[in-house]
């Protein structure tokens, strides 16, 4: 892996936030970290970026002018317009004057910002100020762009475009990093780490773990949770038999990517 | 209603600092106003000098306190000793006559003087002529309180500028969460620290210019001292209090509880600093709290530089003390922030690769 | 007739010169799951508003339990914002004696799944164990409507199951639940989706209705990053799904682009996902 975490094991005072945990962040390839609240996603990202020092592991990563980060929170500024924000953005990388007109001109037709350039950050909606902080973040052509769950809260539109401007910057040959909580932006990449208080329950391409879910997965109906490893899609409930053995009645189903999911997120609970 | 009632009460229960407010801003209340407001002067510092020193001095009384005599001093140095602060009254007993001269900065001290040596020599036609009294008062011989107010005044917006307005900028970054941001960007510690301070540093600077201006041609403030003296005095004084700034803001996580503490740093100086209330009125038991604050040194230095062109040599004390808190200050202040751009690293099996460059 | 919950019909509601809803038909019967989903500034809020009767309609009628919205019909309402409508320095037991005072119903017990949590501090919490005990809190005066927005916004899969079997037990014990949400995962939980654009409802019906008979192009290229650059750069909007490229338009039109730029593709049809469906729908052009 050229980029990312190597068995890395964090701690903040008594908590043991992350343990031994490997991320790996490649060049044009999008890698996501997906898990609940306070699984680890954002110190993962935090500890690659190097606002946390681990305990334990190897982290790699370029040089701070070389790394574009996006907070968990906007990572904008209000009170400044949307070119303002990205004239500091320039400033901070030291870009020349060419690079500035150039890129910026580019950042501000793939945000979809340009008729907004002269609007206050605090003006602009809450998808819209996610963009600004994604162009901030390219504006210098990072190597390693970081994303710390650019889509929670944003309506499904502009999520589809912010992750086309993700993919983008994978696609000129960029190394992503991306936390989140929903399932299905996990299924987006092409490599995915799925955390749950601190541990990796699985890792691999979405492929990979779909086709490692073990045991066996059933569909069933009816009002009452079928076994205590059950859980509801829909009208239906999900039984997950670590055994590979369904209770009778129960008919047999294949996975997809968010029953594989729930079934590590399942499998980590049972082993604490 | 009794719902809304006890969970507002349970709530306020868990806002220290609001709780704090409330049971500390009383006492803090009581005890100034109780023992340190006060505009009665119980000791004026006094200097004799001249032949007949030593008889006049055994015949002043309290509020009158001898600090020194001198019968070989003359005038001169009388002056200087009003001038260098060291005195707030100095008598000159020569051969048949007196020659009160009195700090006219220290407004209620020359007042109190003014009446208890009226009682004291009757200056009708009855009284002997060696035993007239003239009185002179220096520095600011109409007691215009505007121009004693005005160096406190310029004091107090480098208060506000240094400790209020500095936390709240700093405070409104951490909550937009742009402070991680700015930490993964390629700037050393030093660089944000110091590109944040700056342009507070700077308006203050702006302001009291202004403030001092506008005094004297609004006033017609004297500035009669050296303004290089008056420009470090300064310069220190904003150090300290930009660097309270500072610190209120890496102990506070939103602007909200910045106004709170700021108001709470801000006001002792305000009351018991000698802006107000002069400090020797105070009672001794919270004349010590007034030692304490950056303030109370502050109009020392403008003060004694404005009006009465106190020289650095006489200003060596304050200037010091506000060297010393602005170290200490400042350096805890900085110190608190740099945790929060760049973490301190531990010594593990930590590798980070060189600078690499991206093949596309 | 269904007995209707909630009702609105041909409701508006105009801000000075902003239609904030346009002409909006909406119910919930009993023992249902009905999810609203839109953009930001689609009126989601403003509905929700008007519902339970925070807002005046400027035309059209709302019912809620079959008569006009009042502080006694609110009483049977359940509503948990998106920010939880919990006091983050107050413990869970406060909370929800709090409520239990406001709703005036001191006897119902706090259920076992957040009764581990009595003493914390709610801000203390995990989200996922935030947003249980605010949907616990909802219940506890055993509401007939549910109103949750955005009920598992930056919660984990598993977390989001098990909120999702409390709304289900919800529902099936009668009441009706009206869920707004950005999330798609979510939105396929429900029993039926109404899509809101500017104020309207441009789609109803099921997931799979709601998806109809679109089409999308899946393409797999050994080149991905050329055969996205190119495609971008031709105006498609194309996503990533891992090692696969997705975009809206016709497959041999595709084909034939990427054959002309000289790479090898194999470009199928696909049944579009929900997302893909909802940016179509919220892209085309406003249907009546």
């Amino acid at each position: 892996m050229r980029w990312g975490l190597d068995a890395v094991h964090v701690r903040f005072g008594q908590r043991v936030a992350l343990a031994g945990v490997t991320v790996p962040v490649d060049p044009a390839r999008v890698t996501v970290v997906v898990g609940g609240d306070g699984a680890g996603k954002s110190t993962c990202l935090k500890v690659l970026v190097g606002l946390v020092q681990p305990e334990a592991g190897v982290v790699r990563r370029p040089s701070k002018g070389r790394i574009g980060f996006v907070p968990a929170t906007a990572g904008i500024y209000v009170d400044l317009t949307v070119e303002e924000n990205l004239e500091f953005s320039a400033d901070a990388y030291r870009l020349s004057a060419a690079e500035r007109r150039e890129r910026g001109g580019e950042i501000l037709e793939r945000t979809g910002l340009a008729e907004a350039r002269k609007r206050l950050g605090g003006q602009l909606s809450g998808g819209m100020q996610r963009k600004l902080a994604v162009g901030i973040a390219l504006l210098h052509s990072p190597a390693l762009l970081v994303l710390d769950e650019p889509t929670t809260g944003v309506d499904p539109v502009s999520r589809a475009e912010l992750w086309r401007l993700i993919s983008r910057a994978a696609a000129e040959g960029t190394a992503v990093a991306v936390a989140t909580t929903y399932v299905n932006e996990a299924a987006r990449a092409t490599s995915v780490v799925l955390l749950e208080a601190g541990e990796a329950l699985a890792s691999g391409s979405p492929d990979a773990i779909l086709r490692n879910v073990p045991g066996a997965l059933g569909a069933a109906r009816g009002a009452s949770r079928p076994t205590p490893l059950s859980w509801r899609r829909g009208i239906e409930w999900r039984v997950w038999a670590p055994t590979g053995v369904l209770p009778g009645g129960v008919e047999t189903v294949d996975p997809d990517f968010e029953d594989a999911v729930v079934v590590a997120a399942l499998a980590g609970e049972s082993r604490r | 209603m009794w719902a809304m009632v006890a969970k507002e009460f349970r709530e306020l229960r868990r806002d220290r600092r609001t709780v704090a407010m409330m049971i500390a801003l009383p006492v803090v209340m009581l005890v100034v106003f109780g023992y340190a407001a006060s505009f009665n002067v119980h000791s004026i510092p006094t200097v004799v000098v001249g032949p007949g020193a030593r008889q006049v001095a055994s015949s002043l009384h309290s509020p009158f306190d001898v600090v020194d005599v001198d019968p070989t001093a003359g005038p001169p140095t009388a002056r200087s000793r009003l001038r260098d602060g060291q005195a707030v009254v100095a008598v000159v007993a020569s051969w048949g006559r007196l020659l009160v001269l009195m700090d006219g900065t220290q407004l209620f001290s020359v007042e109190t003087a003014e009446d208890v040596l009226a009682k004291m020599m009757p200056s009708g036609p009855a009284a002997s002529p060696n035993r007239r009294a003239e009185v002179q008062i220096l520095y600011d011989p109409k007691l215009t309180t505007s121009w004693v107010m005005v160096p406190g005044l310029a004091g107090l917006i480098l208060v506000f500028i240094g400790t209020l307005i500095t936390s709240l900028g700093v405070v409104r970054e951490r909550q937009a969460g742009t402070l991680e941001q700015l930490a993964v960007m390629p700037f050393r510690a030093w660089e944000v620290i110091a590109g944040k301070i700056a342009p507070y540093l700077m308006v203050a600077a702006a302001d009291l210019v202004l403030i001092v201006v506008v005094g004297m041609v609004v006033f017609h403030v004297p500035f009669r001292g050296n303004v290089a003296t008056f420009a470090l005095g300064a310069a220190l004084f904003l150090l300290v209090t930009l660097g309270m700034g500072v610190l209120i803001s890496t102990v506070s996580q939103n602007q909200g509880q910045a106004i709170q503490l700021a108001f709470m740093v801000v006001l002792p100086q305000v009351l018991l600093s000698g802006l107000i209330f002069p400090v020797t009125s105070m009672a001794a038991g919270v004349q010590w709290i007034s030692f304490l604050l950056p303030l109370t040194y502050f109009i020392e230095i403008s003060r004694g530089v404005m009006l009465k062109a106190t020289p650095i040599s006489a200003l060596w004390g304050p200037l010091g003390v506000l060297a010393l808190l602005a170290v200490v200050v400042l350096g805890l202040a900085v110190t608190r922030f740099r945790r929060d751009l760049a973490p301190s690293s531990r010594r593990t099996e930590l590798r980070e690769s060189s600078p690499e460059s991206v093949a596309s | 007739m269904v007995d209707a919950l909630a009702e609105a019909r041909r409701t508006s509601k105009r801000f000075g010169a902003f239609l904030a809803v346009d002409v909006m038909d909406l119910v919930i019967a009993r023992s249902e799951v009905v999810g609203l989903l839109g953009a930001n500034g689609a009126g989601k809020t403003t509905l929700i508003r008007l519902l339970l009767g925070l807002l005046q309609p400027s035309g059209g009628t709302v019912r809620l339990f079959g008569a006009a919205p009042s502080v006694s019909t609110r009483r049977r309402v359940g509503y948990v914002p998106q920010t939880l409508g919990l006091y983050v320095d107050l413990t869970v037991a406060e909370n929800w004696s709090f409520t239990a005072g406001a709703f005036r119903n001191v006897a119902t017990a706090m259920p076992s799944g957040i009764a581990a949590w009595k003493h914390e501090l709610v801000g203390a919490l995990p989200l996922g164990a935030q947003r249980q005990v605010a949907f616990a809190v909802a219940l506890s005066h055993r509401p007939e409507l549910l109103v949750l927005d955005e009920p598992t916004s930056g919660v984990g899969p598993l977390g989001r199951a098990r909120l999702w079997e409390e709304i289900r037990q919800a529902a099936e014990r009668g009441a009706g639940v009206l869920v707004t949400t950005h999330n798609m995962e979510e939105a396929e939980e429900c029993d039926r989706l109404i899509v809101m654009v500017d104020g309207r409802a441009v789609a109803t019906g099921t997931a799979t209705e709601i998806i109809g008979g679109r089409k999308v192009a899946e393409i797999h290229c050994a080149d991905w990053s050329r055969a996205f650059s190119t495609l971008e750069a031709e105006g498609f909007a194309v996503q990533v799904r891992g090692e696969a490229l997705r975009a809206a338009g016709q497959v041999e039109a595709i084909g034939a682009m990427l054959a002309r730029a000289g790479l090898g593709a194999t470009v199928a049809s696909v049944r579009a996902n929900l997302e893909e469906a909802f940016v179509a729908i919220v892209s085309e052009p406003a249907a009546v």
